[in-house]
């Protein structure tokens, strides 16, 4: 009766591990889960990092959802954008933010850069690229900034200007025409953006808006859909059903609120003058 | 093939399966009871892996009698069948899973109401006016979609059974030819001849 | 034919102005065979959160159990009712724990919860069978049926309806999308949940 403990150790269940290959070999194929085709990009500049994502969340050919966010917290001064399967990228980054806290606080340090891709990367390939999360991290530190790329089975790269994703393709082809050393802060915005919109607009993968996060040794702007390319106009008429529309055989109104009335039995009402 | 189908009224409930016990493609025996009385008003079909029904039953049956001996009255058959339906859940993350497909009918003293709930080997559990298992069920369910009458008398509902038994004795290639009935109503738990 | 597609069902939720709604199918099915025509799937979990289970039946039990403990447990424990919010990091991370070998249910939930002005503020979350969550401000959808439930939700939603409209709305979405195909049906069920109550509607659907 593993589900009347209260207390459960932490890290993965695997009870259901048996019954699913069993249905498995029943001839049943074992669903995957949810991935995201992505366009995520990281670029370094004069002062810090640009860090950039769509915001397009996909089910096979299904878009799940329009506007999920993909720059996920670190710290106050890292950031981190996630591509591959949503969840993976999701509970990695809030495992090793909550981490990263607790390192913070246990030093007494403002927590590095290079710690936290050191987590990931050491995490990522204990589990041997069974967590799908394929990562892009940036942020300044007392070293200045950085940025890396975290691949699902632990290996990293450290470079000025990074993409990730299925649309990493379009948005890698906007920095190597346009990236250049020291650029400034609105430069290097501008070119993320259109690194992402690259993306966006030719990987069926990435679509929706532009999300942007600015991290400089000053503080972290995080700018939640700093472009929206493709705003849904409104419709011109409606499809309101008039009321009554549905037929339906049964209705049960559970009230929320507990009508109480009080009637007072026998005798006088109490003098209250 | 095995083949069991039940039913409520009005009061009661009817429960049957055939008796063939097969091995391969030889007919073994002819006359095993598949339906096990799990408590005074409680019945139990059981179909699957052979080996694995009857060791399940008899699982379902002792430990229900545990209870019924412990806390002086009997489950009622909505908590049984969450009951079976959890084991067979569990059972099933286990290396060696039961594989076993069960109807299970009671008739709860409490609420003076039968109840019947369509369980298989992966731990679904539904309750329904009448169900089936086996390759009869694709007969039986359309027969008892068009005659099945929640309201109707032990006659008329043992009619409607009958109605199913002989369309599949009828049309299924691999169907059997014997039958147990079972009844279970306020006053328990008896054998029908049909 | 799927694990997930193994019993059929779908669930929709939506948002309405100050109201939110929840409905599903009430089939269960064993592959092509219908089983019942009143299989529950949505859950309530409070007062005013109402919980989805489409996907496998049997998980569809074993998790109505398994957040019911939890749920419980976190009422005990913290002596408030559970919010929303907090109920979906809870439907998150259970399934995360899954994350390899995991339960074939992909969670719908919808509630309202009160805002410290006095106001309520309506929620609705998805997640998907490994737990990675989905908040919507319009609406989400999950089961057999979810690829036509996009489009007929995507076409007939939209923002501010009042609980009435609203229960038209997504009545009509799931009917229709139902409809195609052949996995859900059997009739359906709708809650819409307001400020002061819940309205719970059995609905008339096609039976083929």
């Amino acid at each position: 009766m593993n589900s009347s403990s209260i207390y459960r150790p932490a890290g993965f269940d695997f009870s259901n591990e048996i019954r699913n290959n069993f249905l498995h070999e029943k001839g049943l194929p074992l669903p995957g889960a949810t991935s995201t085709g992505t366009t995520i990009v990281g670029c370094l500049f004069k002062d810090g990092i640009v860090l950039g994502a769509d915001t397009r969340a996909t089910e096979g050919p299904i878009v799940a959802d329009k506007n999920c966010e993909k720059i996920h917290y670190i710290t106050e001064s890292i950031r981190c954008c996630g591509a591959g399967t949503a969840a993976d990228t999701e509970f990695t980054t809030a495992l090793i933010s909550s981490n990263m806290e607790m390192h913070a606080l246990q030093t007494g340090r403002k927590p590095r850069v290079v710690t936290a891709m050191t987590m990931l990367k050491q995490m990522l390939h204990r589990y041997q690229g069974h967590i799908g999360a394929a990562l892009v991290l940036g942020g300044v530190d007392i070293t200045g900034p950085q940025l890396f790329t975290i691949h699902p089975h632990g290996s990293t790269d450290k470079l000025p200007y990074v993409t990730m994703g299925s649309g990493s393709l379009a948005a890698m082809a906007m920095f190597e025409s346009s990236w250049k050393p020291n650029m400034e802060r609105e430069e290097a915005l501008t070119l993320v953006k259109a690194a992402i919109a690259a993306g966006i607009f030719n990987d069926l993968g990435s679509g929706s808006n532009v999300d942007a996060c600015i991290i400089t040794a000053t503080g972290t702007e995080m700018l939640r859909n700093v472009e929206m390319p493709n705003q849904r106009v409104q419709k011109e008429r409606d499809y309101k059903f008039r009321r009554g529309t549905t037929a339906w055989r049964k209705e049960d109104i559970r009230q929320l609120i507990v009508q109480e009335h009080t009637k007072p039995v026998g005798g006088d009402e109490m003098d209250t003058s | 093939m095995e083949n069991s189908f039940a039913l409520v009224g009005k009061g009661y409930l009817i429960v049957a399966a055939d008796t063939t016990a097969a091995r391969s493609i030889v007919k073994m025996k002819s006359d095993q009871d598949k339906i096990k009385a799990l408590s005074p008003h409680l019945l139990m079909t059981y179909s699957g892996e052979p080996g694995d029904t009857l060791q399940f039953a008899e699982f379902v049956e002792r430990n229900i009698r545990l209870y019924q001996i412990r806390n002086l009255y009997p489950l009622r058959p909505s908590a049984a069948a969450s009951w079976i339906r959890r084991s067979l859940a569990e059972s099933l993350r286990s290396r060696h899973p039961y594989s076993v497909n069960l109807l299970l009918g009671g008739y709860d003293i409490a609420s003076d109401d039968p109840h019947l709930y369509w369980i298989d080997y992966l731990g679904t559990l539904s309750e329904v006016p009448f169900a089936a298992h086996g390759y009869g069920a694709y007969f039986a369910l359309s027969l008892l979609d068009r005659y099945h009458d929640p309201n109707a008398t032990l006659e008329e509902g043992l009619a409607t059974l009958k109605r199913c038994i002989d369309e599949v004795s009828k049309r299924l290639v691999v169907s059997p030819d014997k039958y147990k009935v079972k009844v279970v109503d306020k006053d328990g738990i008896r054998d029908v001849e049909l | 034919m799927s694990i997930m597609s193994h019993n059929g069902g779908s669930v929709i939720a939506m948002v309405g102005k100050d109201c939110v709604a929840i409905a599903s199918d009430l089939r269960l099915g064993n592959e092509a065979m219908g089983i019942s025509s009143n299989f529950q799937r949505i859950f309530p979990v409070s007062d005013r959160i109402y919980l989805g289970l489409p996907g496998l039946a049997t998980d569809v039990a074993t998790l109505r159990e398994k957040f019911r403990f939890r749920v419980n447990m976190y009422t005990i424990k913290e002596e408030r009712e559970i919010k929303p919010e907090t109920f979906a990091h809870l439907v998150s991370s259970t399934l995360y724990e899954h994350r390899f070998g995991p339960y074939f249910i992909e969670p719908v939930m919808a509630g309202i919860s009160k805002t410290p002005t006095g106001g309520v503020k309506p929620f609705i979350a998805a997640t998907d069978l490994i737990g990675c969550l989905n908040f919507a401000k319009d609406f989400v959808v999950a089961g057999t049926a979810s690829d036509k439930l996009y489009g007929v939700a995507e076409g007939l939603w939209e923002p501010d309806l009042e609980p009435e409209d609203l229960f038209e709305t997504i009545s009509q979405t799931l009917l229709n999308a139902v409809d195609r195909d052949a996995f859900s049906g059997w009739g359906a069920l709708v809650h819409v949940i307001t400020k002061d109550k819940v309205i719970t509607r059995t609905l008339k659907g096609r039976m083929d």
